[in-house]
């Protein structure tokens, strides 16, 4: 049988050529495969609701008597099948564990300096990929159109139509309408979010790979000393394959254990979308967002060649703006001569590191600041504002110095020329 | 330069492949604008979604059931705010499917309102949009210690007695108010909104039908 194959589609000559291509082994090189993994549980969970969604806010009979909107009564009945509410689950912490992964990939890239020479590309890339995965997430959440999600939606179409200038037409286009109440917003959001938006997700990542085959993958430190100027790693097959095996049914099991022990978005006690606006927090890869539109006072408002700035496009779209800008540009600042093959180690780079603890620190604290109003009612310190701007500013200058002093202590100046 | 190239040089394939290329991307372009132009949603307005005009009627925006005119006598000062939407007096039509007709209701004590505020409500009732003008939620939480209306969105607090002051969060501006008046024993608008309701949006990009 395998001759008969061989003699017509040349397996042997595709094992040596493709097969035994040498994968460097590191704990943290799984989590673009986690990310790729939850990427596609959500496309075949993602599949099986659209079976039974129904993209539309008309008004339909509940059985008990309750009219309410088609998609929430569609989501109602998703739930209500067999491992429906699993499946759902399944689909929403997926989308979580996709974002997560992603982003702890990039920290990892930023820490080990493998946006370098000759990966650039490659990273701005994986830029386009976490921001368009959090993207595609946003337009998810509309959907089952319950009251929570259309008050989370809405905050979203707020921070949209307040870009100056385009914002408006962005908004439009984007939700098919005003949000809430027009009814082409939930066909044109459910559109983007299984169609437009997956096929580019999947088109960058197919882009993504063949890049990281075609330039090969960074490698530990060790393999300098194994097997300098060869590529140390495992072959793709058998070695690899079981390893991918063994991590995506390990990730199919335990992410399906957690969605039948923990619901997620229970749409059946938000209820249908009411006046009476619910206290809301996004999930916490907005948080942070969300804290820094809450602390940002309403006198942040310029105009500017007959536009308004206000204060909910500089939390909502200036500060992210500007740390995805910084994102970009980083591959063409921070630059190396030579190709890189070995991944550099973050001791070696004081300032790097710390710039990136601070950055987690400034994450942290915004997102603490996403909690003011329950501080406030608590009657807490940290429901003031002033308190928060501190946190927010000074956390992150504080975690700089600290890290970079002791960073300096414990390695020492004797790589100093390499500081950066 | 050899003879090839010199050929290639003068003949006439390269500038009509060249012109055919050109004319090819061109085109397209031009068609690609249609598939733009349709991406503009196109609004259409049913009753439902009608804007709020003077004469409407002023019914309780929940409880469910057949609409419910809010009465002056329901209301009590110290009371938190009603939610509201209006309802066309003659066809009996309510207003809800327009998130910016959401209204908010409240009383005070009369002597407890700013002059130019007391103006325009009844007996101490006033009104205004309930539409946070920060990112656009239904304001719709009662801070009974301050007696203030709060956004749970972003924490913007508004105070009523002050012409919807932003007295907490990030709002850039007050809610505007509702004038009322009392016909037949139920709350009527008197006027539109005195203000911008909403987020303050960009230019109207939306075709109207």
């Amino acid at each position: 049988m395998y001759k008969w194959l061989d003699e017509r589609l040349d397996l042997t000559g595709l094992y040596h050529k493709v097969l035994r291509k040498a994968f460097p082994v590191h704990h943290s090189f799984f989590l673009g495969e986690i990310t790729l993994f939850a990427f596609v549980v959500l496309v075949l969970t993602g599949v099986f609701l659209t079976l039974n969604f129904e993209p539309s806010i008309r008004e339909v009979k509940l059985p008990d008597g309750r009219t309410v909107p088609a998609a929430y009564a569609s989501v109602l009945y998703i739930d209500s099948l067999p491992f429906g509410a699993v499946i759902r689950s399944l689909h929403h912490w997926s989308a979580h564990v996709m974002i997560a992964a992603a982003f702890l990939h990039m920290l990892r890239i930023l820490l080990t300096g493998a946006y370098k020479k000759p990966r650039e590309l490659n990273y701005l890339v994986g830029l386009a990929l976490l921001g368009l995965a959090v993207v595609t997430a946003f337009t998810g959440y509309a959907l089952p159109y319950d009251n929570y999600a259309v008050t989370a939606t809405r905050i979203g179409y707020g921070i949209a139509n307040s870009i100056p200038w385009i914002g408006g037409a962005l908004a439009q286009v984007m939700f098919g309408g005003e949000f809430p109440g027009s009814t082409h917003s939930i066909p044109r959001l459910f559109s983007l979010h299984v169609l437009w938006l997956p096929l580019l997700l999947m088109a960058l990542i197919g882009g993504h790979l063949a890049i990281m085959v075609k330039q090969k993958h960074t490698q530990p430190r060790y393999a300098e000393k194994v097997a300098p100027g060869k590529i140390l790693g495992v072959p793709m097959y058998p070695q690899q394959m079981v390893m991918m095996i063994i991590l995506f049914a390990l990730y199919v099991g335990i992410m399906t254990i957690i969605a039948g022990a923990f619901l997620a978005h229970p749409i059946e006690a938000f209820g249908p979308p009411t006046p009476n606006t619910p206290a809301v927090k996004p999930d916490w890869y907005f948080l942070w967002i969300y804290g820094i539109l809450q602390i940002i006072p309403s006198s942040w408002e310029f105009h500017l060649f007959g536009a308004t700035i206000g204060p909910e496009f500089i939390g909502g779209a200036v500060v992210p703006g500007l740390l995805a800008l910084i994102g970009l540009l980083l591959p063409f600042v921070d630059t190396r001569k030579d190709k890189m093959r070995y991944l550099e180690l973050p001791s070696e780079h004081p300032v790097r590191t710390s710039a990136i603890l601070s950055l987690l620190v400034f994450f942290l604290m915004s997102t603490l600041a996403g909690y003011k109003i329950d501080f406030q009612q608590q009657g807490s310190l940290l429901g003031n504002n002033a308190v928060l701007w501190t946190l927010v500013l000074g956390g992150p200058l504080l975690t700089f110095f600290l890290s970079y002093t002791l960073m300096r202590i414990f390695y020492g100046k004797a790589r100093e020329e390499k500081a950066f | 330069m050899d003879e090839r190239e010199i050929r290639l040089r003068t003949s006439r394939r390269r500038l009509f492949l060249k012109t055919a290329i050109g004319t090819g991307i061109g085109l397209s372009l031009v068609s690609a604008f249609y598939v733009g132009a349709s991406l503009r949603p196109r609004e259409e307005v049913t009753p439902e979604k009608e804007p709020l005009k003077p004469g409407d009627i002023l019914v309780y925006a929940q409880g469910g059931g057949e609409p419910k005119p809010i009465r002056p006598e329901e209301l009590k000062p110290g009371d938190p705010f009603l939610l509201a939407y209006p309802m066309d007096p003659k066809t009996k039509v309510v207003k809800s499917g327009e998130a910016k007709n959401t209204v908010l209701v409240v009383r005070y004590a009369p002597k407890e309102l700013a002059p130019e505020v007391a103006q325009h409500g009844v007996e101490g009732i006033v009104a205004y949009s309930a539409v946070c003008t920060h990112l656009g939620c239904i304001i719709s939480q009662w801070a009974a210690d301050k007696k203030a209306a709060l956004c749970p969105c972003h924490g913007g607090t508004y105070d009523l007695k002050a012409g919807a002051k932003v007295i907490a969060g990030p709002p850039p501006r007050p809610v505007p108010q509702l004038p009322l008046k009392v016909e037949n024993g139920v709350l009527v608008a008197a006027g539109e909104f005195l203000g911008e309701v909403g987020v303050k949006a960009e230019a109207g990009f939306c075709r109207h039908v």
